[in-house]
């Protein structure tokens, strides 16, 4: 032990009270932040605010007028007509209304069969533009009109109601999606007032987010205090001394307060990452307590001077325990390394968290210890030494029995973890990476349930849009009014109105100098001005037409091949676009039949049909599809799966599309949408990912190479982690668990825990060989208190992680169970591995010990 | 012009129905309203210009020239709305025939250039978008009174406020509106739109008026979405009244043939 923290642990058991005092300050102080906790339930923040990818979503909802939905669906399978009977339409009907008044929700946007138009043919040469239910269906027969009406509407069909007519939806936009809960319980109110045969679902990502902020709530509620009780009963199984273990759990107390009490404090929002906090740092911060309370209550007799037995085994520890602190602390900080904000923020947090645990460990322990009773001292004695029939002993003959094995069969032990080592390295290569944020729900979650449904029945609930985007040079209006034939008279004018165009909008540059130019008209000019102007204006309205580049028919055209080739790929539930609006006015403003279900031949065609399309309840339907220049239109993709492999693949068509067909020119093609995002997100994990493994590892190897000296202890402190977790990483690919977010985050982090194990028994093995000079006695001693203390401990970390296999969401599911067996696994590696090799290679390992 | 009068009639005019207020006839107050909004002169002409402005303030130019006469005050009424801007949508026609009997549907036809198109135009109801603005279709060609029931809710030093309820309330989306009749002019100056609840969700507004020909003439309306943002600026120019527009301009020929000499 060096000095400074001599003098640490010296102050510690001489003024406890002081310590004392700091701690539960410290604790008090920046725990009372903790109540202005925020939750974050948005997938989208995987991404920073600024990423290029949400930027340009973001910036594509403002664009297209988009807004997060709340979707109801319902399903009638009683019914021979499904959904299309009085009773159904008319709850539809009755549903839609109460969701109108409902606050909060975008109206003009509400997508239900009573809010949207149906066009259609009134006669001959007649088009008739009329709410498709404007009021509740008198009779089955009225219900059947309307499934006739939504059939011969392609953007409707399969959105609204399902192909099957078993199911019919309802897209619920609300302006702040913070308010989806409310909202979906009005909604939910309304629905139990309905007494027919039809099951109802809610979903949409706006509630999904809502129910897993309430689910990560109960989970930090029940999970986390669960995983303390575990530690808890643990320890006391060990020690059976209760005000001896309620030092540790008072250490793991302080620790996840203090962190989490930073974290909020800083203004931080609590993800679903950083909502695991407390269950990751509760067992590693109880881990060095274990070491220093078994040592304690093994060296100190009764009698003994109490400050100083716990001076030395405190400083006997000390190096090993700051080595573990520090590599378990680096595992978590190389979390950083990846782009992902909340993952950062949890590997930041949990880090400094350790390194806290170990401050408070070696200072608030001592104190603690030195002002124990004589008589809990006594009962500490008792209890140890009584404890020959209980589970320490238990523990103890494992560890003599894996010492057996490790130390009798060297090379069967070697070529097996070989092997495991070779097929596991093969199945990291199998890994298929994909993730989908409502599958963090559990599989029977209504969520789910509703998700799985409405999937089944409609062209999907997962939107991608596929933003093109006209990026090429517009005429300006400078340009525009350069001519020669200008009368000076109108320089003052030209002036003018260059420097008020140039404060408006640049998209809109043409229109505002046409719109001068009219108002200019309208004052007395001479011939000469008149004429000029009349040039000018020519000029610009013929490019203000040529520069609405979604409005020409060859750039329809082009859109409609794609999604045509996008239907036959079978990945696209449905690809909605301009297109379509375009096809369906222009049947019924002919004569309502197939054949002129297609694009007229020209731009002004394209134009007056849009004019009629938007002389319509929803006139700003349009505006879903093409901005208002006409310069950039949106592709909406509806998937039936979120999965980002299956965006992938749709990506992937699009992008082999688009290779063979080339956009017309000027255009380009960007991607949005949530099923987007996600694609993004987890590319940007998985590469990250690789980052901090590979970060920690040369940390730590360089950390373990300084700890002990050498470079060849150096690689054995690493050989246990690395076939850990190439066995467990294996392990994924083999059985075919798909990579998510909570098992990419895991990789790093598991680096810096388990390499403590291997800490553990290197230093203990060349202690013990300098004191034995005997590799076989060395490997005996071993697996007597070094390998039980290591056994404990992963047991204490394993077992501390389990309760998580109870939380409500599955993320925290699969945490608790890789967590679990990656500890035992590279507890069991460290104790087979570690003696075999050392065995058969002591000439190297141990030279300079001799 | 006859345009904004109209413009602003319909909308006012739709609205009054009679009520018993000690001293006010609101009856001839409402009818008065319709007919100085939407029945001024015997015929007449604007040019108009509409913008569209949406909620992120971008913006959508609208040019058209109305041409309206009127068979009976208060009554049938012929209308023909020619576009001539933006470009792509130049020459597109809306021919209507107004029928003052509520039970009676507007005729009314479309024609369009490009798709060398023309077609009868049935619509369900008559509050859908005219051509996507902020406007519906009844503020431009007129609700007729007869449809609501009035109120007499104040009188001001210049103005009667009035409040609507639909006769047939499935048939609209609001529940009622409150119109406030200008004095001088019986011209309907603000008209507030609300939902059952209360809300305030649409308003529709004089804002510059101007006499013309004697008659007090509307130069600049406004329709603004209060719930949503966005709104539509309509101005008027060109306005003439009383200029003995032949019967056979508003006839389907004029659909394809447009009666040149009338638009400019």
């Amino acid at each position: 032990m060096n000095t400074l923290s001599g003098k640490l642990v010296a102050i510690s058991t001489h003024k406890p009270l002081w310590i004392y005092a700091i701690l539960l300050l410290l604790t008090l102080g920046v725990g009372s932040q903790i109540p202005r906790i925020t939750i974050d339930t948005d997938p989208e923040n995987m991404l920073a605010a600024d990423h290029p990818a949400r930027a340009f979503h973001n910036e594509t909802k403002a664009n297209f007028a988009m807004y997060d939905a709340i979707v109801v669906g319902v399903v009638n399978e009683a019914d021979a007509n499904g959904v299309y009977n009085q009773t159904s339409l008319t709850d539809i009907f009755d549903l839609t209304k109460s969701i109108l008044a409902i606050d909060g929700v975008v109206d003009a946007d509400l997508m239900s069969i009573s809010t949207v138009d149906n066009i259609s043919q009134a006669g001959p040469g007649t088009i008739r533009f009329e709410w498709m239910m404007p009021e509740a269906p008198v009779s089955d027969a009225a219900a059947q009109q309307v499934q006739a009406n939504i059939e011969r509407l392609p953007l409707l069909y399969d959105t609204l109601v399902s192909q099957n007519g078993k199911a019919a939806a309802i897209y619920v936009p609300i302006v702040d999606k913070n308010e989806s809960y409310r909202i979906a319980e009005e909604i939910r109110a309304t629905i139990a007032t309905f007494d027919g045969t039809a099951q109802w679902y809610i979903t949409g990502l706006p509630v999904a987010e809502d129910q897993f902020g309430f689910e990560m709530f109960v989970q930090m509620g029940i999970s986390a205090p669960l995983a303390g009780l575990t530690i808890f009963i643990l320890l006391f199984i060990f020690f059976r001394n209760i005000p001896l273990i309620s030092a540790p759990m008072i250490v793991a107390m302080a620790t996840v307060i203090v962190t989490m009490g930073l974290l909020i404090g800083f203004g931080y929002t609590v993800h679903i990452m950083s909502s695991m906090i407390a269950i990751f740092l509760m067992p590693i911060a109880v881990v060095d307590s274990v070491h220093i309370l078994s040592e304690f209550s093994d060296r100190y007799k009764p009698g003994e001077d109490l400050k100083a037995v716990v001076e030395e085994v405190v400083g006997h520890l000390f190096t090993p325990m700051l080595y573990t602190s520090v590599t378990s602390s680096v595992g978590f900080f190389s979390l950083m390394l990846t782009p992902i904000p909340p993952v950062q923020i949890f590997g930041a947090f949990v880090g400094f968290g350790i390194l806290f645990a170990f401050l408070v460990t070696i200072t608030f322990i001592p104190a603690y210890l030195s002002r124990m009773s004589e008589a809990s001292l006594a009962k500490l004695q008792a209890a140890m030494h009584e404890d020959g029939a209980g589970q320490g002993s238990a523990i103890a003959r494992m560890a003599r029995g894996l010492g057996k094995l490790a130390t009798g069969r060297q090379g069967v032990l070697l070529a097996a973890f070989g092997v495991v080592f070779v097929v596991s390295a093969w199945g990291v290569t199998q890994i298929q990476i994909n993730d989908n944020p409502v599958r963090w729900f559990k599989s029977d979650h209504e969520i789910r349930v509703a998700d799985r449904v409405l999937n089944e029945n409609f062209a999907g609930t997962y939107n991608a849009y596929l933003v093109l985007t006209d990026r090429s040079e517009q005429a300006t209006a400078a340009s525009m009014l350069q001519r020669d034939d200008m009368p000076a008279s109108l320089a003052e004018w030209k002036n003018d109105t260059l420097t008020a165009i140039n404060n408006g909008a640049s998209g809109e540059q043409l229109q505002n100098l046409i719109v001068a130019i009219d108002d200019k008209l309208f004052s007395d000019l001479t011939d000469d001005e008149m004429a000029y102007l009349n040039n000018v204006m020519a000029a610009a309205e013929k490019a203000n037409s040529q520069s609405k580049t979604f409005q020409q028919p060859e750039v329809l055209t082009y859109i409609e091949s794609l999604q045509k080739a996008l239907a036959s790929s079978g990945l696209v539930g449905k690809s909605n676009a301009l297109p379509d609006v375009v096809k369906v006015v222009n049947r019924e403003l002919r004569s309502g039949e197939p054949q002129d279900y297609q694009l007229p031949d020209s731009g002004n065609a394209v134009a007056q049909t849009l004019l009629q399309y938007q002389s319509s309840h929803r006139p700003n339907d349009l505006w879903h599809f093409v901005t208002p220049d006409y310069r950039s239109a949106l592709v909406w993709l509806q998937l039936t799966s979120g999965d980002n492999q299956d965006m992938t693949a749709v990506i992937n068509v699009v992008n082999e599309y688009i290779a063979t067909h080339p956009l017309p020119a000027g255009i380009e093609a960007d991607w949005a949408g949530k099923a987007y995002l996600n694609v993004v997100w987890q590319e940007n994990m998985v590469a990250g990912m690789l980052d901090s493994l590979l970060g920690a590892f040369i940390m730590v190897f360089i950390m373990m190479i300084v700890l002990f000296r050498s470079f060849v202890y150096g690689i054995l402190a690493m050989l246990p982690l690395t076939i850990t977790i190439t066995f467990i990483y294996g392990l994924i690919g083999i059985v075919g668990k798909d990579y998510d977010m909570p098992i990419a985050v895991l990789s790093a982090l598991t680096l810096g825990l388990s390499v403590d194990f291997a800490i553990h028994f290197l230093e203990r093995a060349k202690a013990t060989f300098i004191a034995t000079q005997s590799v076989k006695q060395t490997m005996a001693l071993m697996f007597e208190e070094p390998a039980t203390a290591i056994s404990r401990n992963a047991l204490v970390i394993a077992l501390g992680f389990t309760p998580l296999l109870f939380a409500p969401l599955v993320p925290y599911i699969t945490v608790g169970v890789f967590l679990a067996s990656i500890m035992a696994v590279s507890a069991l590696v460290t104790l087979l591995l570690l003696p075999a090799v050392m065995s058969l290679g002591h000439k190297i390992v141990f030279k300079s010990a001799k | 012009m006859k345009y904004s009068k109209l413009f602003l009639a319909l909308i006012t005019g739709a609205m009054l129905l009679p009520n018993a207020h000690a001293e006010v006839d609101v009856d001839a107050l409402i009818k008065q309203a319709e007919r100085a909004a939407y029945y001024a002169g015997n015929d007449g002409r604007a040019d108009a210009r509409m913008m569209i402005v949406d909620n992120q303030d971008r913006k959508q130019m609208r040019q058209f020239t109305i041409l309206r006469k009127d068979v009976e005050d208060n009554g049938d009424q012929k209308m023909m709305v020619f576009f001539s801007r933006p470009t792509d949508v130049k020459d597109t026609v809306f021919r209507v025939e107004k029928h003052a009997d509520t039970d009676v549907d507007d005729d009314r036809w479309l024609y369009l250039p490009a798709l060398d198109l023309v077609k009868r135009i049935s619509a369900g109801d008559k509050r859908t978008s005219f051509v996507g603005s902020h406007f519906f279709y009844e503020d431009v060609s007129g609700r007729a009174v007869s449809q609501d029931n009035f109120t007499l809710q104040e009188e001001t030093a210049e103005r009667y406020i009035l409040k609507a309820v639909p006769k047939q309330p499935d048939t609209v989306e609001f529940a009622h509106y409150v119109v406030e009749i200008d004095k001088a002019t019986s011209l309907p100056v603000v008209i507030n739109f609300f939902k059952s609840d209360g809300t305030n969700y649409r308003r529709v507004e004089s804002v510059q008026i101007e006499t013309v020909q004697g008659f007090p003439t509307v130069l600049r309306s406004k329709v603004s979405d209060l719930t949503n943002g966005g709104y539509t600026l309509m101005e008027f120019r060109g306005t003439e009244y009383n200029i003995d527009l032949p019967e056979d301009v508003f006839s389907e020929r004029s659909l394809r043939t447009p009666p040149m000499q009338w638009l400019k």
